[in-house]
């Protein structure tokens, strides 16, 4: 609860945004997917996909029919696991759906809400839903109304909203019943960047400021870059890639390097670094240096150019491990480094 | 601002925040579907060209009611056989009945798929079951504003105008089979255009599909029966004339189907057992292996 108490002596502020990461135990993940598989009528639309999504704001990556939605109505408990187990806030979500969908907030894809149904009575009627008093829902639905940027907006019918309107509403609908955990599926599709970025701030903001914790469905990798904690990227109904987002982008072989030094000194360290079987790519003082293979760490590069540069005379002014981008990652896991799909 | 007990001022910010007090769990959130859902279909909280059709609908159920008890008010007690019965007032508003199912029914059912509020409610504590108990309870609710409420009225108000039943004992039996009989065309007619709204997401074409099959059983039936001389059992296909003839035998009264040959009130039972939970298995069905567009 935001309370500011004002003493005679002077202010005193609590802003307390409540306990964080949701109301989820300490040191329990909020999904633990294990050769989680689904299969509709003799097509398997995910098979062995394997992660655990821990508490904060973690990116379900995938292209279009990559098996997101299939994840997402498994962790929701609508479809069951055909091989595998999945826990959800710790229990199955298939057994255990009620009680585990209280603790969920979900925001669908589509758009098309009721169109004469006023913003304020749709998401109370969904807080409502999950087992909020009639009145606490309501005070509740204006709340998290104005906390998306609706509050003068919230008694107009959702048909005579915008799409990015409509996104708000869906993100309030979502949270109004507190929910421990959110579920927000393309929360930007169809927003124009300003609207993007605002609708993007808004979700880090509620993860930040009121401890919810989210898995947001997308298929825009720098929407996850910039506000996810985490990531699991899907392809072809299996998992390619899950874990932090510092560990997954910080995994590359690569080096960033600055040389000083004079240009013949320069050119002759990165000479022998390419001789040394080192791809080296830049101009000038700046180059991208990358180990012969992916099999070798950014130790071996670390140490290869370091000896470079005392070999040749050369100062080093940065040195830092090449980070990849989530588009790299998916890239590789996905295609063969001759561009063909896995 | 307010002042505690300290002395000192607070300002409480209403802004969003935690909640940690009671939730209602699943009883709740079937309680809160089935008055949203009668809301939504009655139109309140809705623009006022959403509450015409259901109110007219309501109104046009009760008038012959109303016009029956002003009429028992003025006729000598000798002609009060012209008063229709409980049960024979059903004839005169089968219409409106037909039109409250078929216009209730889609409206709860084929909206919720067409705008994806389907994706919402299954990712609430409801699941599918417990959704269609809560739509289902809406609709039969819903039905019986038409079906019970103006016999209801009708024996409130002929028993205030002393031509009700005579003696407690034959006020509640006949309370018994008003209710009994409002039940039985309340959740027959619900139950059949629940089964024709979950066949398709437009509302308009399941309306216009309730509104034929009512009618259209009736004269199918009938042309079997009579032109075609055919056994009375089909009957049967006959959804409102089968629901009226169970409503009359409910009464202990003399219904349409009197001659040899015709159903017994055991197959009418049947009847409305089969059409009633067909209906509503299929729905289930129909509902089981619907994909949900989220």
């Amino acid at each position: 609860m935001c309370t500011v108490a004002c003493h005679n002596a002077g202010v005193t502020t609590d802003r307390s945004p409540g306990p964080m990461a949701g109301a989820a135990p300490a040191g329990q993940s909020l999904v633990v997917a294990q050769n989680v598989s689904k299969a509709y009528r003799g097509h398997s639309a995910l098979h062995d996909a394997t992660f655990t999504i821990e508490p904060g704001i973690t990116g379900l990556l995938g292209a279009n029919g990559a098996g997101k939605t299939t994840l997402l109505g498994m962790i929701i408990g609508l479809h069951s696991v055909t091989g595998g187990s999945l826990q959800v806030l710790g229990h199955d979500p298939w057994s255990a759906g009620t009680s585990v969908r209280e603790r969920l907030g979900y925001a669908p894809e589509h758009h098309t809400l009721p169109p004469d149904l006023k913003a304020a009575d749709f998401v109370r009627h969904v807080a409502e839903l999950h087992g909020l008093p009639k009145q606490e829902a309501q005070t509740r639905a204006s709340d998290a109304l104005w906390l998306v940027g609706l509050g003068e907006e919230r008694f107009r019918p959702m048909g005579t909203m915008s799409t990015g309107q409509r996104q708000r509403v869906k993100l309030a609908q979502a949270i109004a019943h507190d929910p421990e955990l959110v579920l927000l599926d393309e929360p930007t599709d169809g927003l124009d960047p300003i609207q993007r970025d605002a609708m993007l701030d808004l979700i880090a903001g509620i993860a930040k400021d009121f401890g919810i914790n989210v898995i947001l469905s997308s298929h825009l990798l720098d929407e996850v870059e910039r506000i996810c904690d985490a990531a699991v990227i899907i392809g072809d109904g299996h998992t390619l890639a899950s874990g932090s987002l510092t560990s997954l982008m910080g995994s590359s072989s690569g080096v960033h390097v600055e040389f000083d030094g004079s240009p013949a000194n320069l050119e002759s360290a990165f000479a022998a670094l390419r001789n040394g079987g080192f791809v080296v790519t830049g101009e000038g003082r700046r180059a991208i240096v990358e180990a012969p293979s992916a099999d070798h760490d950014a130790d071996l590069v670390f140490g290869a150019v370091r000896d470079a540069a005392v070999d040749h005379g050369c100062g080093i002014a940065r040195l830092s491990r090449k980070g990849r981008s989530l588009e790299d990652i998916f890239l590789e896991e996905t295609f063969t480094p001759t561009g063909v799909p896995q | 601002m307010s002042t505690n007990e300290n002395g000192t001022a607070q300002i409480f910010d209403q802004g969003y925040r935690r909640y940690d007090g009671p939730r209602s769990g699943v009883g709740g959130s079937i309680r809160t579907l089935v008055t949203h859902s009668m809301r939504d279909a009655l139109g309140l909280g809705r623009l006022t060209r959403h509450k015409v059709f259901p109110f007219a609908t309501v109104i046009a159920a009760f008038l012959p009611a109303i016009a029956f008890i002003g009429v028992a008010a003025l006729l000598p007690d000798d002609l009060e056989d012209f008063l229709p019965s409980y049960a024979e007032y059903y004839g005169f508003v089968i219409a409106a009945i037909f039109l409250f199912a078929g216009f209730v029914a889609p409206e709860l059912l084929c909206k919720d798929r067409r705008t994806g509020l389907l994706g919402v409610y299954l990712a609430s504590p409801l699941n599918r079951p417990l959704y269609l108990l809560g739509k289902s309870i809406a609709v039969l609710l819903l039905m019986l504003l038409v079906t019970l409420g103006p016999p209801l009225l009708m024996l409130i108000a002929y028993s205030l105008e002393s031509r009700g039943p005579s003696g407690i004992s034959d006020w509640l039996t006949t309370l018994f089979h008003v209710l009994l009989s409002s039940l039985t065309m309340g959740s027959l007619f619900a139950a059949v255009a629940l089964a024709v709204a979950s066949v398709t997401d437009r509302a308009a074409v399941a309306t216009a599909t309730v509104l034929a099959l009512f009618p259209g059983s009736a004269i199918v039936s009938d042309i079997l029966v009579q032109e075609a001389d055919l056994s009375g059992w089909y009957r049967l296909f006959n959804l409102p004339g089968m629901a009226r003839e169970l409503v009359f035998r409910i009464h202990g009264e003399f219904g349409l189907w009197n001659a040899s040959g015709d159903p017994s009130t055991l197959a009418l039972v049947g009847a409305w057992a089969f059409w009633t939970f067909g209906s509503l298995a299929f729905v289930w069905s129909r509902y089981r292996k619907l994909l949900v567009r989220r």
